[in-house]
């Protein structure tokens, strides 16, 4: 009786339309064999549990950062990606049967591609209409025959949906770059984490030996360097909807992600850019669009290929996956040819046959197109876009009279699929499971010794089937697919090398494009920068908070100097009369605390230091990623204060308790990368950032606080501890006696004390001689002098000598010391950017005519 | 001068491309097209493309249309790149020849099939690569209701194709005029023909959009014209140019008819082919990346001297 009332409430699917295909459930309402062992479980797990677990997705997705590109009425924005704690579920049987259709009908686009990009036979026996290549503004004429008697096709994606007879079609192919797989593959791990039981005993079969072969066959394709090969994974630039998926997907597989601006032709080869100088690329797995890769002979506007890639590929020094062209392959208005392609060059019916589709430039098609307009979803006939169909019966009747018009005027340019009524499958809405359209996409490898096809796939859900017509990678709620077995499951494989495999050992890594040292060095000088401002900022808020008479303490006003200095605060909060601006103070610092406003602020600096993690999210483990991310939502979480002015409010007790945290979070980060980043260049980018970026700022801090003559040093000097950190030093060495001379000698001149100008210095000085140096005349470089230079200066620096003052009670010779300092930094980290960083420079064309 | 009956003329053809810039380049890609390949009635005797500096490397193919594609980059720093190219040429009088402008005899009557007769019926029936394509939209010309309706006054029922397609080309010599600086090289079709003007690349683009637009196969010729010096002038070395034509489909007998709309004028024995495409774009003879360079300025000569 328990267990019915259970299952009552888990279970919200059971009264059905009967014109509905039901995964779960046959006609007659028996659950089908392959959903026994996950219905049970699930009813034994509850609604609570099912509850807590999809929390438990939530909070795992939000944690890994994984986002998949927005782009609605609001503008562009990364939004968390959305799983179903119920997996879609596929018997073995059925799979079989699924599985060799999508094989064959691989094989055959793959057939279909290399005519059409060679002897265009399709089109002369006029089986395919010339027009839909021809007319075809994505064929480009360069990618005809440019990788003759090649495999063209790797990595297919077709897109699935059950209709209510319960027979699978398709409703599009993808074979340029299908999108999904890397989210596929996080949706394996969460799910797999979070119902590890369920997924065991139902023996689900296990995804990693497709990736196995996918890494074995990018790895297989290179023609030189064949023992250990370069093979690279082309994404569009950081921001593109590619982001999240091919960062997880080049981490892996274990492939050295990277962006157009990161390669070059040089002699006919492509060449990953490094610090160490250009290396040979063997393999490109590129995730751009056909046409985007190459400006020379293809889009030249292009940013995301690279010059002379074609070339490259004509003279076989680069292998291509999938083949520059591989995009006509997709062509919807391909999709009412390929039975008879199929009967064609097989001579057999295709197993596996597309949704019927019809391409409007046919006469004959176009007739009945017209007769069922309302039954019909309408697309672009030669590209795919990842927006939604277009339904002309959900128009109003102005905009389906406009659609009908532009349908006739342009007819060829429309292909119109039928209306599936896709199968429902068991969705848990946050307190119940009910029944919801879903859709399949399934991924294919095609290597030499034939097409092996990923068990699973992407499934996604929803009650609205023209949401699911939109990319898959657009933000419908996601299920895992899981394909059961009737047999136990192999359970130990991974991804890494088997026993019998010899690897050479090795130190170092990889080496690093040039602008991902570019992003490691940013990171490294922001994450300083915001720990820098936030402990002045505490510091100042603390004295604020904690005395009545705040506004006469001496090491407040400079304090405050100093923020302005940083940037967080309005520089005219630090002008004369300061006596003014006071009554501001007292709202107005805890406020910059939440500030977008200020663009080197607080706020704005953790955007950054998000934004170069996020660039270089394959090079850090994920803890690094969550912690940056943990620090900007806790800075700017809500208040409980009401906006003034439109500004937000937070009491200083709270700004405080904020920045504290931040605080906290970046020294973890800081600790994060010290113990687990291995000595490369990335750490050195990384480190040379941080001290760079630390030595100016106890510079600035420096010159604003303890320089200015002052009746009464002892409270700026133990500000100015307090800020670095090193006020625990201080008290061992010197107990309560606070005086100048070695208060500076700490911050200044002791090689012991991480927070010195000097222990910064060293510290520089010994990175740039682990970094590639320039060949050139001997002797120092521009680089070495001034290092060498700033470090002299500090070391043959006397504390006892820095203290002494000038006339007007100022602290003259350090003063003149640290300005020196202030002025070489900047020349220093313009020289690493020119030498190592900045690769790129102005792009002109010629024409060969100057009209 | 060329007419019906004439013999073979060989040319030496040189263009010579130079850039200059301010700065110093540090790589730079270019793709050539400006070398002759045999057939239709060019064979072509010898042709070379000298580069200087001198490219790191270099590579030959055939593109899509049968053009014959220099590809090369130079890596060091340079400040300047010459492109020279020099062909010799032997140009046969086409199939459909143009009668002597002075001729007082009546034209022949015209044997090229009606045009209604070379269009097609049925999406299967394009079907022929090269010829069928021609046909359809390319980058630069969106077949449009304007140009067709442009083309129906030459395009009368039942009429020659070479014959109407020779009244259109007139038709355009007389309603557009011929002006260097009313167009740049990146101007559409539809702006040329909105305004009535522009030079062979505008003049030619305009003809194709209205041969395609009426669903006849046209193409795109890029080549150079022999200039005859005014009588008692000697002829000037480089001052002749690149020159742009057009080719309709005249049915398999007939094959492809040249016609040159900045001329008003049938393709003959001064007309040196040189590249086919569906528009300029296809054919362009120079398209090139550099990194850096600052400004640059440009010297172009060509010379076409018969030999």
């Amino acid at each position: 009786m328990n267990t019915l009332l259970q299952s009552a409430s888990v279970w919200n699917d059971e009264t059905l339309d009967a014109n509905d295909y039901h995964e779960r459930l046959s006609a007659d309402g028996q659950v089908r064999p392959h959903w026994l062992k996950v219905t049970k479980e699930i009813d034994a797990l509850g609604c609570q549990a099912l509850k807590e677990r999809s929390n438990a997705i939530e909070q795992f997705v939000r944690e890994n950062g994984v986002t998949f590109h927005a782009t609605d009425d609001a503008g562009e924005s990364n939004r968390p990606w959305q799983l179903s704690v119920v997996p879609f579920i596929i018997g073995s049987a059925e799979w079989n049967s699924l599985s060799s259709g999508l094989a064959a009908r691989t094989m055959l686009l793959e057939t279909v591609i290399s005519d059409l990009l060679g002897p265009q036979r399709l089109i002369r026996e006029g089986i395919v209409p010339g027009e839909l290549l021809w007319a075809n503004p994505f064929f480009y004429r360069s990618y005809h025959e440019l990788e003759k008697s090649q495999q063209k096709l790797h990595v297919v994606g077709t897109d699935l949906a059950r209709g209510a007879d319960g027979v699978w079609r398709v409703t599009g192919d993808r074979t340029r770059a299908p999108s999904g797989l890397g989210y596929l593959l996080e949706n394996r791990v969460v799910t797999s984490r979070v119902m590890p039981s369920l997924i065991r005993h139902s023996n689900t079969l296990r995804l990693v030996s497709f990736f196995e072969s996918l890494k074995e066959h990018l790895y297989s394709l290179a023609t030189k360097r064949r023992d250990n090969p370069r093979v690279v994974l082309l994404t569009p630039p950081s921001g593109s909807y590619r982001a999240f998926e091919d960062t997880y997907l080049a981490r892996y597989l274990g492939l050295t992600l990277i962006q157009g601006s990161d390669l070059a032709v040089r002699g006919g080869e492509l060449h990953l850019k490094t610090l160490g100088g250009l290396q040979p690329i063997q393999v490109l797995w590129r995730h751009v669009s056909d046409r985007r890769c190459d400006p020379l002979e293809l889009d030249p506007t292009s940013t995301e290929g690279v010059t002379g890639l074609l070339r490259c590929v004509r003279r076989k020094s680069v292998a291509v996956v999938n083949t520059v062209g591989s995009v006509l392959g997709q062509t919807p208005a391909l999709l009412p040819y390929l039975d008879t392609a199929h009967q064609f060059f097989f001579g057999g019916p295709l197993g596996l046959t597309s949704a019927r589709t019809y391409w409007c430039g046919d006469p004959g098609h176009f007739k009945y197109v017209v007769d069922n307009i309302d039954s019909l979803n309408f697309r672009n006939a030669f590209g795919v876009s990842g927006g939604a169909a277009i339904v002309a019966s959900e128009f109003s009747a102005k905009e389906r009279e406009a659609f009908i018009a532009a349908l006739h005027a342009k007819p060829e340019a429309y292909v119109a699929q039928e209306r599936l009524t896709y199968s429902k499958t068991p969705v848990w809405t946050g307190n119940q499971i009910e029944p919801q359209k879903a859709t399949l996409r399934s991924f294919q490898l095609l290597t030499a010794n034939g097409v092996k096809v990923l068990p699973g796939g992407l499934a996604r859900v929803g009650h609205d089937q023209l949401e699911l017509s939109r990319s898959p990678v657009s933000g419908q709620m996601t299920q895992d697919c899981w394909v059961t077995s009737d047999l136990p499951v192999d359970e130990h494989r991974t991804l890494l090398p088997d026993a019998t495999t010899v690897v050479k050992l090795r130190r170092g890594g990889d080496e690093l494009p040039s602008r991902v040292a570019e992003h490691l060095y940013w990171l490294g000088r922001y994450a300083e920068r915001a720990e820098g401002i936030a402990r002045v900022l505490r510091t100042t808020l603390a004295r604020i908070a904690g005395e009545e008479n705040w506004d006469r303490l001496p090491e407040v006003r400079r304090l405050i100097h100093t923020l302005a200095a940083l940037g967080q605060i309005e520089p005219s909060f630090a002008v004369e009369p300061f006596v003014a601006n006071l009554p501001h103070v007292e709202q107005n610092l805890p406020a910059s605390v939440l500030d977008r406003e200020q663009p080197r602020g607080l706020v704005r600096t953790l955007e950054s230091v998000m934004h170069n993690t996020i660039a270089v999210r394959d090079r850090l483990s994920i803890e690094a990623y969550r912690i940056v991310q943990r620090a900007t939502q806790e800075l700017t979480a809500p208040t409980n204060l009401p906006s003034i002015d439109g500004v937000r409010s937070i009491s200083i007790g709270e700004a405080i308790e904020r920045v504290g945290r931040v605080i906290i979070d970046l020294l973890a980060l800081a600790g994060l990368t010290s113990e687990s980043v291995v000595r490369t260049h990335v750490w050195q980018f990384l480190e040379l950032g941080r001290r760079i970026e630390r030595a100016e700022n106890t510079c600035e801090l420096l010159v604003a606080t303890v320089c200015p003559p002052t009746d009464d040093g002892k409270p700026v000097c133990e500000a100015v501890l307090e800020v670095c950190d090193s006020f625990m030093t201080y008290r061992s060495r010197y107990k309560n006696l606070t005086k100048l001379a070695p208060v500076i000698d700490l911050l200044v001149t002791d090689e012991t004390n991480p927070r010195s100008l000097r222990f910064q210095l060293d510290r520089i000085a010994k990175l740039m001689n682990k970094l590639p140096s320039v060949e050139g005349p001997v002797g120092l470089d521009a680089i070495q002098r001034i290092v060498m230079d700033l470090q002299y200066r500090v070391k043959t620096a006397d504390p006892i000598q820095l203290c002494e003052t000038g006339d007007d009670g100022a602290l003259v010779h350090l003063e003149t010391l640290l300005k020196q300092i202030a002025d070489d930094l900047p020349r220093l980290a313009e020289g690493v950017n020119a030498r190592y960083l900045i690769h790129t420079e102005a792009r002109q064309f010629l024409t060969g005519t100057g009209r | 001068m060329s007419g019906n009956g004439s013999t073979e003329i060989t040319y030496k053809v040189r263009h010579r491309t130079e850039y200059r810039y301010s700065g110093n380049v540090a790589v730079c890609h270019n793709q050539i097209r400006m070398q002759p390949v045999t057939g239709g009635n060019v064979t072509c005797h010898q042709t070379e493309l000298t580069v200087a500096p001198e490219p790191a490397s270099r590579d030959e193919h055939f593109d899509y249309f049968g053009n014959r594609v220099i590809t090369f980059s130079i890596e060091a720093l340079h400040k300047s790149l010459v492109v020279e190219a020099e062909s010799l040429v032997q140009i046969a009088p086409p199939r459909i020849a143009p009668q002597k402008a002075d001729s007082k005899q009546s034209p022949p009557p015209d044997v090229s099939p009606n045009w209604e007769s070379l269009l097609i019926r049925s999406p299967l029936e394009a079907s022929h690569p090269l010829i069928d394509e021609h046909r359809f939209a390319s980058p630069r010309i969106v077949p449009a209701d304007h140009f067709a309706e442009y083309a129906r006054g030459a395009f009368t029922v039942q009429r020659g194709v070479v014959d109407a397609a020779l009244d259109l080309t007139r038709r355009i010599h007389a309603d557009f005029k011929y002006d260097t600086t009313a167009t740049t090289v990146q101007t559409t079709t539809e702006k040329a023909f909105e305004i009535r003007a522009g030079v062979c690349q505008d003049f030619a683009h305009v003809q194709i959009a209205c041969l395609r637009s009426i669903g006849l196969p046209a193409r795109y010729v890029s080549g150079y014209l022999r200039t005859i010096p005014p009588p008692g002038k000697e002829r000037l070395v480089g001052a002749d140019e690149s020159h742009a034509w057009v080719e309709v489909y005249a049915g398999d007998e007939i094959g492809w008819v040249g016609i040159d709309p900045t001329n008003a004028c049938l393709v003959g024995l001064d007309h040196i082919p040189v590249c086919i495409g569906r528009d300029y774009d296809d054919v362009s003879p120079m398209r090139g990346v550099v990194l850096g360079g600052g400004t640059n300025t440009l010297k172009v000569s060509v010379d076409v001297e018969p030999v």
